[in-house]
């Protein structure tokens, strides 16, 4: 019995440390949504807040949760019961502070959303609805569905990253092209050896007014 | 007066033989402002620095065939700052693991009669150049985006004139040698510029 309730006191740790995260993360969504809604975009390459930021951490986050509780380690939360001793209309200040002020009262209006253990009456009623609607379908069919779903989201995949990959180039798509690998060399062949910075070596724009032979006697090292 | 035998070698002495490690690219002028947002969000947090600087790279031609390379810099907007004498030895090559190019550095901070004593020294003046641009720092690396311009009067720094349409970017850290795992992190932080800017290890031999 005491292992058992050690390992109830682990997983149930482990539990609030995963949902205390996924809290926090979703609180600080919800305060991009609602103060930084001007900001915000679905996806950026920079540093600024993005939605699809928020949600790829949330998901991660649900990962970890559903792992931490599929580990063998953690006690099967299922076998547990939780039954409300008692239910009272007063505050109860032990709550507020455990509960982070979020719950004030154990009363009959908190207990049915706190302790709920099955969905709404109306979305338990559409998910049956669904499962019927599927069931109907024969396996057969329901198989081609699913192939050709995957087909298409490879196809599609697959097109993003051609895109993807042409564009990083830099080259292909003039309006796309951030920078120019010949004056990469160029501006490197300048601070490395001095490469058409001056005016008597022969580079490329002879400056008006100043005019000099190139082909004077100095034995510079790097002169081709 | 014949020219002092000049050594080749790492300049050691007592002090910790540091090396450079570099990755360069380059990015076009009407990007200029994206890349300057990503390195504001990605380094270390501080005020936007920029800065103006006069190079002059001076050569010493000794009795061997490549002459000795010493490179002064001085700051044109900040007064009273001192100047920046810099040796950099020539490129490891051959590792083709490491990703950085890594070379020889000793950086000496010198009085402003640094091109005097230069000259006495039996060195002259190869080519100069305006460098213009932006500093960031992330750890201990730093970047640099600036734009170089061609002194169109030798000694006349009003008179310059833009080399390229792009801004010349440098991630370089100096740290002791043997710190090769010094080009790992920079690699990591090259990703994150991708793709507006490709920094990567260029052997100017290959340029010449």
């Amino acid at each position: 019995m005491q292992r058992e309730e050690k390992q109830l006191e682990a997983s149930l740790d482990a539990l609030l440390n995963q949902v205390a995260d996924l809290k926090n993360s979703l609180g600080s969504f919800i305060y991009k949504l609602e103060n930084e809604y001007d900001r915000l975009t679905w996806f950026s390459v920079i540093k600024v807040p993005s939605v699809l930021d928020s949600f790829a951490l949330l998901s991660g986050q649900l990962n970890t949760l559903n792992k931490v509780l599929k580990h063998e380690k953690t006690l099967l939360f299922r076998n547990q019961v939780i039954i409300p001793l008692v239910l009272s209309p007063d505050r109860d200040e032990d709550l507020m502070r455990q509960t982070e002020g979020r719950v004030p009262v154990f009363s009959h209006e908190v207990v049915p959303d706190h302790l709920r253990t099955k969905p709404d009456p109306e979305v338990e009623e559409q998910e049956k609805q669904l499962t019927t609607d599927a069931a109907r379908i024969g396996a057969d069919a329901a198989q081609k569905q699913i192939q050709s779903l995957n087909k298409m989201c490879s196809n599609l995949l697959e097109k993003i990253n051609k895109e993807e990959r042409e564009s990083e180039s830099g080259g292909l798509r003039p309006n796309k092209q951030t920078f120019n690998p010949a004056d990469t060399n160029a501006l490197v062949a300048a601070v490395a050896f001095g490469k058409g910075l001056s005016n008597w070596r022969p580079s490329g724009k002879m400056p008006s007014g100043i005019k000099t032979n190139i082909k004077s006697a100095s034995m510079h090292p790097y002169q081709r | 007066m014949e020219a002092p035998p000049v050594t080749m070698m790492p300049v050691t002495g007592g002090a910790i033989n540091m090396m450079e490690y570099l990755l360069q690219g380059s990015v076009l002028d009407h990007s200029l402002e994206s890349l300057i947002h990503r390195l504001r969000g990605l380094c270390d947090n501080m005020e936007p620095e920029t800065f103006l600087d006069h190079e002059m790279v001076f050569l010493l031609k000794g009795q061997q065939a490549s002459p000795f390379v010493l490179r002064a810099r001085r700051s044109m907007d900040r007064a009273g700052s001192p100047w920046h004498l810099r040796y950099l030895g020539q490129p490891e090559m051959g590792d083709k693991n490491r990703h950085a190019l890594v070379r020889n550095c000793v950086d000496i901070a010198t009085s402003e009669n640094l091109t005097d004593f230069l000259m006495e020294m039996g060195f002259r003046m190869d080519h100069e150049f305006v460098a213009k641009g932006h500093l960031f720092r992330k750890g201990i690396m730093k970047i640099v985006v600036y734009k170089i311009f061609r002194i169109l009067v030798p000694g006349n720094t009003d008179s310059t004139e833009a080399l390229s349409l792009s801004y010349l970017v440098e991630l370089s850290v100096v740290a002791p040698a043997g710190q090769d795992m010094v080009s790992d992190d920079m690699r990591n932080f090259a990703e994150q510029l991708k793709p507006l800017v490709h920094l990567e290890k260029i052997d100017p031999k290959r340029l010449m």
